[in-house]
């Protein structure tokens, strides 16, 4: 891991957002280090920021949102000091490129699909309108549209969820971007159609060798697709580690209680597993650990004093006070121990998500 | 920092602990009245309104005008006087003072147009409420609608004047009889866009009935709304008022008007402007603070707002 | 009483209803295509399939939210579809309840919590005195896990989960005999599904209920169902006991859903194939498919050649699952 490159590396950062009165601090300082070619996921709840997080690559925060602390970097450049538009051109759209949930916002409605993916090539590329449309079908074709020239001029309402999600990757990918970030792309679309679209994106990124950063709070899609994992609760990264660190290995309570709730682990006649409450206020000051009120294992400490990161090994860390030597030991939750075992009995021929 | 070693210890977890909301209570008619508040500006001029309405309502009593009755016609030295100390806004062509006659019109003016927008509120609500809601119903208002607002409103108002005379009564009549369909398609198309949201499917689930959804479940979501209608409505039926004393349709020359002042006062635009503007910015900033203060409860009355 | 089926008893039976709208100029379009089955007093059943399969349709027209355009619906042995009479209409409301999918939606906002979830009692009258009306409220904000004192909160100031919890009081409180269950979780953050499925199991022991739960994702249902129905275009495609289902599935739809289920493990999902579907594999000489009873309670849509080949592979199955 340490000879990998590093294509982006975010420092520290901390976002604001002024709503009325008051501040919002949606991110409470972040770091995150992305190796090229990797996939890396972000998994939370709604409100835990991970999607704020990532807007401030592409500088897409609301308006009323700022970096306060922190830096971006991103080819020796710090993304957090962009302003203008102008400032953005090149980066933006460019090197990092974003698929949104729901493609019908990102594709308007009012203009053919083909001009919508030419137009990007023309003004990323800078190439003739006749050799933009070519390059287009055949970014049409890779996505999986079959006979994408006839389709060329149809109108985004002509064209299926799934299908226009396609061509959102197709715009997205059509000035070959370094990073892909894919804000829940498949959560609006349906199961058998969200499975597509996430080998779509990876054979892609085998064949283009982009990097790609997963937004989801679905633990099954990250199964799917992560290389390695960063698990986000009230504003910050509280666990993060290869893949099957995060899923085999987990330490943070938080990460054990996402596992445990999954109803894929359910037993019939028996209570799943969940978490009680609410997550917390953004607009208040965070005292601690943010999930202690919640968090059945809470120790005391958590209420007073802000765990810093543990070490578990080289490739994962852990936000939480059990790691430390004085606290008490602890084992992760029953239905989360031998994991593997228990899914892999479940996808063998016999189990319950078995299929042939 | 070395953290205190007996802090490494479970703490009481209480699973019920987490379902308190610590936020302070919501009260709608609180924050309503919060936001409201909050602007200075907006206070000033809901102040300025309420001194203009109570000395409006007042004022007349005291000084007992009348246009019919004007005991200084003939004395030549109490007419066309310059606004002073002693004649506030000045005199008029018959000696009597701006002052009263502005102030007894502005009452006329305002009781009018608060009665016409309450009768027109009054009907035009639950019929408009109503009409959203049943398709059936709707077919047939549609062409009720279509009917009346075609009918001319100046044609109107010139019969209903023959017919009933002038004077106040027929002045609201003037202003209600068509008027409350307007407010009532309003009210339509906003039911109809709130009507076939979820929480009142679950209402019908629940056998609610289609009055208890129109009070319960839609009009609390038309506040903000029929406020914005409200204070638009106020204004435009006082100037409705003054256009139509100003054509001689409207509360006939015995009674005092702002529309029969400014209409009386346009003789004399040229040699003492001051009895024609006088009236006129009266009834301006009578219009402006309804209107900003309508608009400005109308926002307040937006749960949008009361973060 | 004389709606028994395999000697339990039957509370809702959809008979053969094709339900279909208006679209356009004279145009009509299928949501729902004759579906045809039992749901037996005390179990869950589930109907799963993707948005647009007429899942959600069928469900609203269990409630006479939307008209059935042919066959019709018995709850407890009456015809509760098409025209009935007023005392029918509001033992139906009485007796079947809905929880909604969207519970930002599905909550007046400018109802108190109180008014929430009292709006049935008043429609029915169902409390002696206001004392009692507010002891009932109590009574099931407390079954649902909240607190006497969100009873004058609004529903904005809660979050997801309470919200749909607020949801299912306000429907418990009717004392319901069926209750549909329109994808009550899909809405929520994961962290607080579990709880709402949870509440679900318990007050359905409690309180003897039926559900129809709807969903489109196959891993909720064999947690909370004890029958499961496939939906697809309109059509139902297989019914089975829930564990029938995972063990043999059949219908090739059903595979498909099936394997796009997300496993959280990354190596098993990593080398997981996922089936995609395609209707081109069925028999296309045209035959008419209808639901043909493959073993006892497992119903698959098919045309005779079709049916011969689903027997051939669930005996394959069998035998295999037999051997080992």
């Amino acid at each position: 891991m340490e000879e990998r490159k590093i294509v982006l590396s975010a420092k520290d950062v901390e976002v604001k957002f002024r709503v009325r009165d008051r501040y919002l601090t949606a991110i409470r300082g972040v770091s995150l280090d992305l190796y090229e070619g990797e996939t890396f996921a972000i998994v939370g709840e709604s409100g835990s920021g991970k999607s704020v997080f990532t807007k401030t690559f592409t500088g897409m925060l609301e308006s009323n949102g700022s970096v306060t602390r922190g830096s971006v970097m991103f080819h020796g450049k710090d993304l957090t000091k962009l302003k203008t538009d102008k400032d953005w051109e090149g980066i933006r759209g460019a090197k990092i490129a974003t698929i949104f949930q729901d493609p019908m916002t990102s594709l308007n409605p009012i203009r053919t699909i083909g001009s919508q993916i030419t137009e990007v090539i023309e003004k990323h590329q800078g190439v003739s309108k006749s050799d933009a449309k070519a390059q287009a079908i055949e970014m049409m074709e890779r996505v999986g549209i079959k006979d994408a020239a006839s389709r060329f001029d149809e109108y985004p309402f002509q064209y299926s969820g799934g299908m226009r999600q396609r061509i959102v990757i197709a715009i997205a990918l059509s000035c070959h971007p370094e990073i892909l970030i894919c804000d829940e792309p498949t959560t609006a679309l349906d199961v058998t159609i969200q499975a597509q679209i996430i080998s779509l994106i990876r054979d892609l990124q085998h064949e283009l060798g982009f990097t790609t950063l997963y937004i989801t709070h679905d633990l099954g899609v990250v199964a799917n697709v992560a290389d390695r994992v960063g698990v986000m609760y009230g504003g910050q990264i509280i666990e993060y580690g290869n893949v099957e660190e995060i899923f085999f290995d987990p330490r943070h309570p938080y990460t054990w209680a996402l596992l445990s709730s999954l109803p894929q682990l359910g037993e019939k006649g028996k209570e799943l597993y969940y978490i009680t409450g609410t997550p917390p206020s953004l607009y208040n000051e965070i005292k601690g650990d943010a999930f202690a009120p919640r968090n059945e294992h809470a120790l005391k400490i958590d209420f007073v004093q802000e765990p810093p990161f543990f070490k578990v090994t080289d490739t994962h860390y852990a936000k939480t006070w059990l790691l430390d030597p004085r606290a008490p030991k602890l084992e992760k939750p029953e239905v989360i121990r031998n994991l593997h075992e228990k899914i892999q009995k479940m996808t063998d021929k016999g189990g319950a998500f078995h299929v042939e | 920092m070395e953290a205190d070693n007996n802090l490494f210890e479970f703490a009481d977890f209480d699973e019920l602990e987490s379902e308190h909301i610590v936020a302070p209570r919501y009260s709608y008619w609180k924050s309503v009245w919060r936001t409201f508040f909050k602007n200075k500006f907006t206070v000033g001029v809901a102040v300025l309104l309420i001194f203009i309405i109570c000395f409006a309502l007042i004022q007349p009593m005291l000084s007992g005008y009348s246009p019919i009755i004007t005991p200084n016609i003939n004395n030549a030295d109490m007419k066309f006087l310059k606004p002073s100390a002693e004649h506030i806004f000045g005199t008029d062509h018959v000696g009597n003072e701006v002052f009263d006659a502005v102030w007894a019109g502005a009452r006329n003016s305002i009781i009018i147009s608060f009665v016409c927008t309450f009768i027109n509120m009054l009907v035009g609500i639950p019929i408009g409420a109503l009409w959203g809601f049943s398709k059936k119903m709707d077919r047939w208002m549609i062409e009720v609608y279509n009917i009346i607002s075609n009918i001319p409103f100046l044609l109107l108002a010139m019969i209903l004047s023959y017919v009933l005379g002038a004077g106040m009564r027929s002045l609201i009549i003037t202003m209600t009889c068509t008027e409350w369909i307007f407010v009532a398609y309003f009210i339509r198309t906003q039911v109809m866009i709130i009507r076939d949201r979820e929480y009142n499917m679950a209402s019908k689930c629940l056998g609610t009935s289609t009055w208890t959804m129109i009070l319960r479940n839609i009009l609390p979501y038309l506040i903000s709304v029929i406020m914005t209608y409200v204070s638009r409505q106020i204004p435009s039926l006082i100037s409705y008022e003054v256009f139509l004393s100003f054509m001689g349709l409207g509360l006939g020359t015995t009674n005092a008007s702002l529309g029969q002042s400014i209409s009386m006062y346009t003789s004399y635009m040229n040699g003492y402007p001051h009895l024609f503007w006088i009236p006129v910015g009266v009834l301006a900033i009578i219009s402006i603070s309804l209107y900003i203060v309508g608009q400005r409860l109308a926002d307040a009355a937006d749960p949008r707002t009361h973060m | 009483m004389s709606n028994e089926k395999n000697g339990r008893e039957v509370i809702l039976s959809v008979k053969h209803v094709d339900i279909s709208f208006e679209v356009g100029h004279k145009k009509r379009f299928d949501a729902v295509k004759d579906a045809n089955f039992d749901i037996y007093k005390g179990e869950t059943f589930a109907l799963v399939g993707e948005s647009g399969s007429g899942k959600t349709t069928l469900g609203r027209a269990i409630l006479r939210i939307n008209p059935c355009s042919a066959g019709e619906i018995l709850f407890e042995g009456k015809r509760i579809s098409g025209k009935i009479s007023h005392e029918e209409d509001r033992n139906v409301v009485r007796n079947i309840q809905m929880i909604f999918q969207d519970p930002a939606a599905s909550l007046n906002e400018r109802a108190t919590i109180e008014y929430c979830v009292s709006e049935g009692l008043y429609n029915f009258h169902l409390y002696k005195d206001e004392a009692d009306r507010i002891a009932k409220v109590d009574r099931a904000l407390e079954s649902v896990g909240l607190l006497p004192e969100h009873k004058s909160r609004y529903p904005h100031e809660f979050s997801g989960g309470q919200r749909q919890r607020v949801g299912i009081a306000r429907a418990m409180i009717m004392d319901p005999k069926f209750i549909v269950a329109d994808e009550p979780i899909s809405a929520l953050d994961v962290s607080i599904r579990a709880q709402v499925l949870n509440l679900m199991n318990k007050l359905k022991v409690e309180k003897n209920l039926t559900y129809l739960f709807i969903a489109h994702d196959l891993s909720v249902v064999r947690f909370i169902a004890d029958r499961i129905a496939v939906i697809h275009r309109g059509e139902i495609v297989e019914i089975a006991e829930s564990e029938t289902l995972f063990e043999y599935p059949i219908h090739p739809y059903t595979v498909s859903l099936l394997s796009t289920v997300p496993m959280p493990d990354p190596i098993v999902e990593k080398s997981r194939k996922h089936i995609v579907y395609d209707p081109s594999q069925l028999d296309q000489s045209g035959e008419k498919r209808e639901l043909k009873e493959l073993r006892p309670g497992h119903f698959v849509l098919a045309n005779s050649k079709e049916f011969a080949a689903y027997e051939e592979k669930i005996t394959r199955l069998e035998k295999e699952r037999a051997g080992r």
